[in-house]
């Protein structure tokens, strides 16, 4: 994966890059065993498909990151995704260049990011009570806009966009690299990574040492919102439509992917590699799972059995390690 | 379980004056800390044992091998004439040992009743019997004098009030043993009356109990006996008519100064930061100073008003009446951040809440106030981080195995230092120290204080706060004496003794004393 090929050169701690490479060979392992159990699982067609359903939880999964290494949670990123694809839709039918269309979506969800910075900062609410009302409100208001019905985006090349492929790798999954290359710079080569798992680890701390403490919050969600948002962008582009019901419980999917990736609920604890690699293992996982005919029930099963596993190992060996 | 009035007042089981609980070589290390050498000591039943001591000279330490809290390193201790493994605070209890603490440890949102029969409350095939226990906690609080209603919910009273529950409800539950840890540093005299008559209460019932206080007029006003702790080691024991609190401050601060202080005197430059008439939460009307090249000492007990002093002018809290001037102008500070802007630093008291984050490298921390200046708009610069923070690692000889092992792997003394170490590379030209020294061990303190002559060599100055005499009074060239929120004496490099100094910060200890004796 071409991810993995960034350089970790400089691991927040040892275990982080250890944690990565041991979660970079569950999915090899995953992507050996499934290609030997599964006629059809190599296949050039499969593997596409693959890419394309990890790519939007996985892009999820690096705003949400960004916001548990605060030590907060978004609850509203499927919400925001939906309430993107309505805007988008509304937007391209409306004749607004699809350029512009898209920036204007993605400045909804900074808006919406924005927002969830004030609640936090200025009213101090808990961010799960803040995204867990946005995460309804959301949904409203999207029905309210549509009158429930679905939005069907009259734009060919917007359509294709998420079909097609570049150098023979869905475009979808260029999008990861495109937030992922990024998003790993902010985080581990800037100051305000740093500042996001300091203020995560002790926002007292921080404050004294003259980090705005207020202002990265304000960052942590709406990088999150943004994400959020630019994934509302690629589902419309996919599925065709702008409809506030879509992305249900895809929140819930970030987090695992998070999770899955090394990310402490605590805070101060994350990677944007990890996550990317949970949410490819969970895409795998499903996919598989389709392919070996095993109910689509039992993979929801798997997937927390999986998220119990993998973070008990991980806080076994972060204890050990001490 | 249920309870039943009759238990709720444990009998005497020894007659005062014999043995209950004896010490035998009882000893903590820490890695890098020798809190408590050991020590030997037996306690009586039914006395009132005071334990006095500087901060760091292993009182806490004391309180919490006796609990069960943490386990000793070695040593016996004998209770009721059996050795006692004090493994669990669970078994401390089930001996009837119990303590109340400075900071109440209680259920805030629980009602004053439920918090006093919590773990052990009455219940009727499963049923709790609210108004029952209600009724009861009403009791036992009326018994013990106690204005208090017994159902409101915890939090909705005072901290003093909450303290005095915290007492009540360490008498409930069969206890022989109790420690209280300085118990009046938030009450008010009246609170601190009623827990005095509620202690001489257990006394008279045969509980032993452990007084630990930085006041010595209470030591005076209760124990019978008072044990003296430095650096970790008993230094005396006294029985209170036999001795007075001069050769108690004494016991307590003396030692081979000259081997930790190292003083350097520079003469003073221009004024850095001046308060004029600044008055805030916890204190008023201070007046001071501190000029470049120097440090200006802050003495007093804690809750004194000296660290609200500093957070003040830190911009942490606003100010409610006077002035700041910054290099001869005046400032609003109104936040930490403004604060930095104009040049302070402030290594915070508490470590752990408020100095590190312990989950993050050694090398993060340091570099926290510097992350603007090592790098670009944009990124950071990776060579400049690794040598600063490999540098400040040298500088202070901080013992790390590299610059991106977690803060939470090093030792207290350690973790001090990066604490004060993330400054020196920002360049501030003020800096505050809030009880840099505390829970460090001598050889830290003595580099640290070789620190603070390198920031006044270069032009720095220095706010010291401190509720450890010697090291204000050694270090300070100016010292101010804080009591009850105001700055009630000064002092200059060694120009009074420390009797004059703590007496100063104590206060009415001398006219109660007078009209006692």
């Amino acid at each position: 994966m071409s991810i993995e090929a960034i350089p970790a050169e400089k691991p927040k701690r040892n275990y982080n890059a250890l944690f990565g490479l041991t979660l970079l060979a569950l999915l090899v392992l995953l992507w050996v065993i499934l290609s030997v159990a599964t006629p059809s699982f190599a296949s050039a067609n499969n593997i596409s498909n693959l890419l394309r359903q990890g790519s939007m939880i996985a892009i999820l999964a690096v705003g949400q990151t960004f916001v548990i290494i605060t030590g907060g949670i978004d609850l509203s990123v499927g919400a925001v995704v939906g309430f993107a694809t309505v805007i988008a839709a509304m937007l391209i039918n409306a004749g607004v260049p699809v350029f512009l269309a898209i920036l204007l979506t993605l400045l909804v969800g900074v808006a919406i990011g924005l927002f969830h910075g004030f609640g936090i900062v200025k009213m101090g609410l808990p961010p799960f009570i803040i995204t867990l009302a946005t995460l309804t409100s959301l949904r409203g208001i999207g029905l309210l806009m549509t009158n429930g019905n679905s939005i069907s985006i009259n734009n060919d090349a917007f359509q294709e966009f998420s079909r097609n492929s570049f150098l023979g790798v869905p475009n979808l999954f260029w999008m990861v690299i495109l937030v992922g290359i990024p998003a790993y710079v902010f985080l581990h080569h800037s100051r305000w990574g740093r500042y996001l798992f300091s203020v995560g680890s002790n926002a007292e701390a921080s404050r004294l040492s003259g980090v705005n403490v207020q202002r990265t919050i304000y960052m942590a969600y709406t990088l999150s919102g943004l994400c959020a948002a630019f994934v509302g962008v690629l589902l419309a582009s996919r599925i065709g439509i702008g409809n506030p019901t879509q992305a249900e419980g895809w929140e819930l999917q970030a987090i695992a992917s998070s999770v899955i990736g090394g990310t402490s609920l605590f805070g101060a604890v994350g990677s944007v590699h990890g996550p990317l690699l949970g949410a490819f293992i969970l895409a795998t996982i499903n996919n598989g799972a389709n392919l070996l005919n095993v109910n689509a029930f039992w993979q929801r099963i798997i997937t927390g059995v999986l998220i119990i596993v993998i973070v008990y190992f991980d806080g076994l060996r972060r204890r050990g390690g001490k | 379980m249920t309870s039943t009035a009759q238990d709720l007042h444990p009998a005497p089981v020894l007659e005062p004056g014999r043995t209950i609980l004896e010490l035998r070589g009882l000893e903590k290390k820490y890695p890098g800390t020798h809190a408590l050498k050991p020590v030997t000591l037996a306690f009586r039943a039914g006395e009132i044992h005071a334990i006095v001591g500087e901060n760091g000279a292993g009182k806490s330490t004391l309180i919490k091998l006796l609990t069960g809290v943490m386990p000793r390193t070695s040593g016996e201790v004998v209770w009721e004439g059996r050795p006692a493994a004090l493994a669990t605070p669970h078994e401390a209890m089930a001996l009837g040992i119990n303590a109340v603490h400075q900071e109440v440890v209680l259920c805030r949102h629980l009602t004053v009743a439920a918090n006093m029969f919590l773990g052990e409350e009455t219940a009727r095939f499963g049923i709790l019997q609210q108004r029952a226990m209600v009724r009861q906690a009403q009791k036992i609080i009326d018994d013990l004098g106690f204005d208090l209603p017994a159902h409101v919910v915890l939090g909705d009273l005072t901290i003093g009030q909450q303290q005095l529950i915290a007492a009540a409800r360490a008498t409930v539950r069969g206890t022989k043993f109790l420690i209280f840890d300085e118990p009046t540093a938030y009450l008010t005299r009246k609170e601190a009356d009623q827990l005095f008559t509620l202690i001489r209460r257990l006394k008279s019932e045969g509980v032993t109990i452990i007084y630990i206080s930085h006041r010595m007029e209470e030591v005076f006003e209760l124990a019978d006996r008072v044990s003296v702790l430095r650096d970790g080691t008993l230094v005396g024991t006294r029985n209170i008519a036999e001795t007075n609190d001069a050769e108690l401050v004494k016991l307590m601060i003396n030692r081979s100064i000259e081997q930790v202080y190292h003083k350097e005197h520079f003469t003073p430059g221009a004024a850095i930061v001046e308060a004029r008439n600044l008055s805030g939460k916890g204190f008023e009307n201070v007046s001071m100073t501190v000029r470049a090249g120097e440090i200006v000492g802050l003495y007093g007990l804690i809750g004194a008003g000296r660290s609200e002093f500093v957070t003040t002018l830190y911009g942490r809290h606003r100010k409610s009446a006077g002035q700041i001037l910054w290099q001869g102008s005046e400032v609003q500070v109104n936040s930490e951040h403004d604060a930095i802007k104009l040049g302070m630093a402030l290594a915070p008291e508490s470590r752990r809440d408020q100095g590190l984050c312990l989950n993050l490298p050694v090398g993060l921390n340091l570099n926290l106030p510097i992350y603007k200046r090592i790098s670009n708009n944009l990124l950071i610069s990776g060579a400049q981080e690794k040598t600063q923070a490999d540098r400040q690692i040298a500088d202070l000889r901080i013992k790390t195995p590299t610059r991106n092992a977690l803060a939470s792997s090093l030792s207290g003394g350690n973790q001090q230092k990066i604490v004060i170490g993330k400054w020196l590379a920002h360049g501030a030209k003020l800096f505050i120290f809030d009880e840099p020294t505390v829970g460090v061990d001598v050889g830290t303190k003595a580099e640290i204080y070789r620190l603070f002559g390198t920031l006044l060599s270069k032009g720095a100055g220095i706010i010291l706060i401190s509720s450890y005499l010697p090291e204000v009074y050694e270090l300070a060239d100016t010292l101010h004496v804080f009591r009850r929120g105001k700055l009630v004496a000064t002092h200059g490099f060694r120009t009074a003794d420390h009797e004059e100094i703590l007496t100063q910060a104590l206060a009415e200890k001398q006219e109660k004393l007078g009209g006692k004796t």
